[in-house]
């Protein structure tokens, strides 16, 4: 599936307008093809056998037409399905692979990769709030102040790089920030979207789950463009739930839970099982 | 064994078994679809096989091109500089001040990112002791109301500079050289406002008017006179034993209602350590929220209100009066406020100083003062002077300038017209929020911040300082009154970017000795001095002669003008969640109507939704709707304040033109205000108005689901009426609820005074939509929870025995098959409505209960099993969950809940221009609460026990490597409730509250014996009276 929103409405249209000419194409031939076996019978004029008379014709007069009629609606209901499906997916909003093009063409393979920058000193609040949120520019400015990637630019400041101090208002020649220059948000296209109808805290699978970045995010230190690793949808959620098990040792919370398993000599318990699939845990 | 002896209803039309509402009661989503207004009715429009099979093809096709949207593109924008506390996702609590019933209530304003979306009361201080009013709660809205001005006016031109503002005002100030310069404010509690308008007067030599719509004079006359003191003073409900109230609606909105119900909750559960409660006597004309919670209630004509004080004060003093109550309560109250030996309290709504000397008489003489009575610690709620403002009034024709600085007089001064004539020959600068009645016209416009966006420190009580700092970056370009009063005095600051008031502000805090920001952490200073005792000094015979002096007998009716818990003096005229809120009495939204007794509406054949024209002293209002009030004094009719008001807006809703104006009515002059009036006459001129009235909503059709005892009959039973206990059976395999949370609520009764507050918190926790006055009508209120108001008649236990109404005789009438069976209760009901009393006697004073009633979480709920989709399930956590973006609207759930608490989303009421209200412009959205789901139409909601709240309780816990401590989980409903009614926790912790409750014997489930096994308990309410009638 393509990564980027083509138009789906530009598409069905095409389909539609397609399926339309077709239409007309077939009712063409036929008028005509009525109007010659009229002029047959009224002129009797013996025509010489057409190349579809000679050959095509006796070949598909031996077919047996039901058998084509449902090969050709299986193949179209085939095609309809297979587009469907993809049509559907990304209309309730499966936007698995989605890898917009960014105001700024943020490597994140050059700095939680090869600098190996930890993610939360950036996403600073990932451990402690719902959103993970992306970092304020004053936060890239810590490291940019200094670090203007002139190397691969004939001395010069990356364009890219460019963009972040022309939005805070930093003039990399003078290493200084310009009081009266207008300074602006840089507007990042979001690529995980939940809808609102479910609701997910950052903190609670950091913090208190210990879940990996990676295991939802996946290899986002080796992509240079950043995509949508995961489906998102509820099934995936539903599916580690029921896998991933709780860490009740190290946390007083769950002490009870933690007696209990002892006294019933249990060494697991999954998210599930301590009511990680019910479902106002995420739908208020 | 008696069993509650009261049987109980909601409205005369339930009583009388009004066919209209039977029909509503079994068809519980009432409306059939408008085909008839969509198709006519004519017969070849009605539609056949064909059209539906045409209306399905273009449905689906229409569907199908309606879902060929591309989804959007999000943005997410970081900020450029993170401020330092922010945590986006995370809400930040501030403490500052809302401005509803006095000026400087503080308050706890909950912010994400930057914008407030909840203002609960500031736990610590002693005037909102964590909780806040109905109105107070909804005054959020007027920070986000798309009405404000957004910027200053010049001469009805827009202006962006405030520079050319104060030059305007400056030489508006310069012409009026020589001519009386006016600032006409309500009245001022902030000492740095204060200290503006002084710089102003004195660079323009001004003269300052108070103005209050509600005045309070009356009092503070009688304390100069009786003490030497002007004030209002603060009264301890908590240390009363025997309270007694002419007329003063302490519980609703008189003076200070969030801290009286607070404190005189405290003294109204018995305990069985305990088992003692205050003794609550309500002697008044019209039925009120605190008549609605006294122990013995007295209706009496609002004329005589004066005589029955000075009886009152007689027999205290030599054992007998003129006058006397029914069954001589008058002298069995004397006897009762003597042996409470200062434990004792009369207060008296009344703003006449005669009436108010004689109570302060009774008080002395019971020594009140310096127990229940505190005048040190005056409430600073009003400095209008009457002879002030009526001599302005006489004058403001020939002012130079009038400076309006928030108040609105041409709306609530009785003589409003004579002042537009006036104002309308003056150049008026206005500070005001919005384009209101008096500032209509004005040559300059300069509005104010809001409260929520401004440096202030607020004295509502003497010696108690709340201080105020913005929770929100302006909103529009406007400039405090504070600064823009400086700026126009001369003074030469920065203006405009708050520092100056923030300076203001510490310099004055430190002034008080106190760590600035210290107190502006906590959000009050309180340096409120101790009670002490004063002598009375005032002349009683003086003022009962004056009182028999000007008694007159009415010739008509007496009016009684009162305001309304929501909507108060009217202030929040355009506030929605005040209009949808049910009044806690009749159960009416957005109207006003004249309220009138049943006597006196039979006797002139007049009947509810009646179109009368009411006029009294040359003042008439043409056309109110008729509402007939069980519990109102013969003689006497009522009009709420606060309606008809004219604001400039944009806004198309129901809020629009709402009720008419009752003030032109008030009786005011230079030596007082007056609410009730005499010789009214009411004519007939219409019928057939229909109320959008909730009271016979979801009707529970006479089952056992209130349960009240007498203090005596608690005494010898801590559990009575909760003795039979049901054997429940069930279907299903137990779920173990034992371990983890168990969530619970208990509701009691016995507290709740039924103000409304947690109604209009959980609509703005639980983005639940205002649905509007039609809406209403059609029964499709969205209310999450609301509070059911019961009537029953004082002695009516011998007429209604043969009536099931307490659980004790189920077993009987089980086995008789009679039980809950509608016919039997409706046929019980009717009886009791035609007991014989043509005079209708017994509607003169019935007894009232409230009941919240929100979804009761059932552990075997009913609603679960018939949900086709399963999109209602339980929790293991025993919650009732709901989820929106399964359910696809067979409403079944709600057909199948005994307790009628679900609720159908019928339209999608956001951006959708039939419901204009705040849902439907980008700056009202903006009190939306982000971690709830706004719902879409076509699903079914209920109360969810603020599962979100829950949900970052437990996460917090866990973050922080600890167990969830009782109160981290609360409910909006419990946060704002004043009273203290509303226990929410875990019953599964041994030490919570809730978990105490559970074994409290008071407690009882609500229809036990369907055998829901609700999560929420209410506590029979146990009233402080004598049974009148015992049976066995």
């Amino acid at each position: 599936m393509s990564g980027s929103f083509y138009s789906n409405s530009t598409f069905v249209a095409i389909v539609i307008l397609a399926i339309v000419l077709l239409l007309i194409a077939a009712l063409m031939v036929w008028v005509l093809r009525h109007i010659t076996s009229i002029l047959k019978e009224n002129t009797d004029v013996e025509v010489e056998p057409s190349f579809y008379e000679r050959t095509i014709k006796p070949k598909m007069d031996s077919w047996n037409p039901t058998i084509v009629t449902l090969l050709v609606i299986g193949g179209l209901v085939g095609v309809l399905f297979v587009y469907g499906y993809d049509y559907g997916w990304t209309e309730i909003g499966v936007q698995q692979g989605y890898a917009p093009d960014q105001p700024i063409n943020f490597p994140h393979d050059k700095h939680a990769g090869a600098m190996g920058i930890d993610c939360q000193y950036c996403h600073t609040t990932a451990g402690k709030s719902k959103h993970a949120s992306i970092p304020s520019a004053n936060t890239c400015m810590n490291c940019h102040k200094g670090a203007q990637l002139r190397d691969n630019y004939g001395g010069k400041v990356s364009p890219e790089l460019m963009k972040l101090y022309t939005s805070v208002g930093f003039d990399p020649e003078t290493s200084s920030y310009d009081e009266d220059a207008e300074t602006y948000p840089i507007k990042w296209v979001r690529i995980h979207n939940l809808p609102d109808l479910a609701y997910f805290n950052h903190s609670q699978h950091v913090t208190v789950g210990n879940v990996e970045c990676q295991t939802c995010h996946g290899p986002i230190e080796e992509m240079a463009k950043v995509e949508q690793f995961s489906t998102l949808q509820m099934g995936w959620c539903v599916n580690c739930h029921r896998q991933r098990g709780i860490d009740v040792k190290n946390n007083k919370y769950y002490e009870d839970v933690h007696k209990e398993m002892k006294a019933n000599k249990e060494h697991y318990v999954t998210v599930a099982q301590n009511g990680g699939l019910e479902c106002s845990k995420c739908h208020y | 064994m008696s069993n509650s002896e009261n049987k109980y209803w909601r409205g005369i039309e339930e009583l009388e078994a009004n066919p209209a509402t039977l029909e509503n009661v079994s068809n519980e989503f009432s409306d059939k679809l408008p085909m008839e207004e969509i198709l006519g009715d004519s017969e070849e429009l009605s539609s056949n096989r064909r059209d539906f099979l045409k209306f399905f093809g273009f449905s689906v096709s229409a569907v199908a091109l309606a879902a060929c949207n591309k989804t959007p593109v999000k943005y997410a924008m970081p900020y450029i500089n993170k401020p330092e506390e922010v945590t986006p996702g995370q809400a930040l609590y501030y403490a500052t001040t809302c401005g509803v019933h006095n000026e400087g209530f503080p308050v706890m304003a909950k912010v994400r990112e930057g914008r407030p979306i909840k203002l609960d009361g500031n736990p610590n201080s002693p005037l909102s002791q964590g909780a806040m009013s109905a109105a107070g709660q909804a005054s959020i809205l007027s920070l986000y109301d798309v009405n404000r001005l957004p910027h200053p006016k010049i001469d009805g031109e827009d202006e962006e500079d405030w520079k050319n503002v104060d030059k305007k005002v400056n030489s508006i100030l310069a012409g009026a050289a020589g001519k009386p310069v006016y600032v006409v404010s309500r009245t001022v509690t902030s000492p740095i406002l204060k200290a503006s308008i002084e710089k102003f007067m004195e660079a323009h030599n001004a003269t300052h008017v108070v103005y209050d719509p509600i005045s309070y004079s009356g009092i503070t006359k009688a304390n100069q006179e009786s003490f030497g003191q002007a004030v209002i003073p603060s009264y301890n409900f908590d240390k009363a034993d025997v309270i007694v109230s002419f007329g003063a609606d302490f519980l609703g909105t008189w003076i200070s209602p969030t801290k009286f119900t607070a404190d005189y909750s405290k003294n109204r559960v018995p305990t069985p350590e305990k088992p003692e409660m205050s003794k609550h006597y309500q002697i008044e004309s019209l039925l009120s929220l605190t008549g609605t919670n006294a122990d013995y209630r007295y209706s009496i004509p609002a004329s005589k209100q004066g005589k029955y004080l000075v009886s009152l004060y007689n027999m205290l003093s030599s054992g007998s009066g003129e006058l006397e109550l029914p069954g001589n309560a008058l002298k069995q109250i004397a006897a009762e406020l003597k042996a409470a030996n200062g434990r004792a309290l009369v207060v008296c709504g009344s703003n006449d100083k005669n009436d108010q000397v004689i109570v302060n008489a009774i008080n002395d003489l019971l020594g009140s003062y310096g127990n229940t009575i505190n005048l040190s610690a005056s409430m600073n709620l009003s400095d209008y002077d009457e002879a002030a403002f009526e001599s302005f009034v006489s004058k403001a024709g020939s002012a130079g300038a009038i400076v309006m600085l928030g108040a609105n007089p041409v709306y609530s001064y009785n003589n409003g017209t004579k002042l537009v004539a006036a104002l309308a020959k003056v150049p008026v600068i206005s500070t005001a929020m919005v384009v209101d009645e008096s500032s209509n016209g004005a040559a300059v416009h300069a509005p104010t911040n809001h409260t929520l966006e401004s440096w202030d420190v607020y004295q509502p009580m003497n010696g108690h300082y709340v201080t105020s700092q913005p929770v929100i970056s302006k909103v529009f370009n406007t400039r405090s009154a504070a600064e823009s009063l400086r700026a126009w005095a001369g003074e030469d600051i920065a203006m405009g970017d708050d520092q100056a008031s923030h300076q203001w502000v510490v310099d004055y805090l430190k002034g008080l000795g106190v760590d600035a920001n210290k107190a502006l952490h906590d959000g009050f200073v309180d340096q409120t001095p101790s009670a002490s005792s004063a002598t009375f000094a005032g002349s009683v015979s003086a003022a009962s002669s004056a009182i028999n002096a000007n008694y007159k007998a009415s010739t008509g009716f007496d009016l009684a003008l009162y305001q309304k818990v929501g909507i108060l003096d009217g202030n929040s005229a355009l506030n929605p969640w005040c209009h949808e809120l049910p009044d806690p009495v009749t159960k009416v939204t957005y109207d006003n109507y004249v309220s009138i007794s049943r006597h006196d509406a039979e006797t002139n054949e007049w009947e509810q939704g009646d179109i009368v024209k009411v006029s009294a002293n040359g003042v008439e209002i043409d056309a109110l709707p008729l509402m007939i009030q069980p519990g109102q004094a013969r003689g006497v009719i009522g009009i709420a304040l606060g309606y008809g008001r004219n604001v400039q807006t944009t806004l198309d809703n129901d809020l629009v033109d709402l009720g008419k104006n009752a003030y032109p009515f008030v009786q005011s002059s230079a030596t007082g205000t007056n609410y009730m009036v005499q010789n009214v006459t009411i004519e007939k001129v219409d019928s057939g108005y229909e109320f959008a009235q909730t009271q016979t909503h979801h009707m529970i059709e006479g089952r056992d689901y209130l349960r009240e005892a007498t203090i005596d009959e608690y005494k010898e039973n801590n559990a009575v009426r909760n003795e039979h206990k049901f054997e429940t059976v069930s279907l299903w395999s137990d779920y173990d609820y034992s371990k983890g949370h168990h969530w619970a609520m208990a509701i009691d009764m016995n507290a709740c005074t039924g103000c409304g507050s947690c109604v209009v918190s959980c609509h703005i926790e639980n983005n639940v939509p205002v649905v509007g006055r039609t809406e209403v009508r059609r029964r499709r209120d969205m209310h999450w929870l609301r509070i059911d108001r019961y009537y029953s008649f004082e002695a009516d236990a011998d007429e209604t025995a043969s009536v099931r109404v307490g659980p004790s005789n189920v077993d009987q009438d089980f086995k008789k098959g009679e039980w809950s069976t509608k016919e039997n209760e409706l046929a019980g009901l009717d009886k009791v409505s035609k007991k014989g009393d043509k005079d209708f006697g017994h509607y003169d004073s019935v007894k009232v209960v409230h009941q919240p009633v929100m979804c009761q979480h059932c552990d075997h709920a009913p609603c679960e099993t018939v949900c086709p989709v399963l999109a209602t399930t339980h929790s293991s956590e025993g919650l009732n969950q709901m989820t929106y973006n399964r359910c696809i609207g067979t409403k079944y759930c709600g057909n199948n809940c005994p307790y009628k608490v679900r609720r159908f989303n019928w339209f999608r009421y956001n951006k959708n221009s039939k419901f204009d209200y705040h849902f439907n412009n980008e700056l009202g959205r903006m009190v939306l609460n982000p971690d709830v789901t706004v719902r879409s139409r076509g699903v079914m909601e209920k109360c969810s026990f603020c599962v979100q709240n829950i949900q970052m309780a437990k996460l917090n816990a866990k973050i922080e490597n600890r167990k969830v401590k009782d109160g981290d989980a609360q409910t909006a409903c419990a946060k704002a409730c004043p009273s203290n009614a509303i226990v929410f926790g875990d019953r599964n912790d041994p030490n919570s509250r809730i978990a105490k409750m559970f074994k409290n014997d008071r407690s009882y489930k609500m229809l036990e014996e369907v055998g829901t096994d609700p999560s929420v308990l209410y506590l029979t309410k146990i009233r402080n009276r004598k049974e009148e009638v015992q049976h066995s």
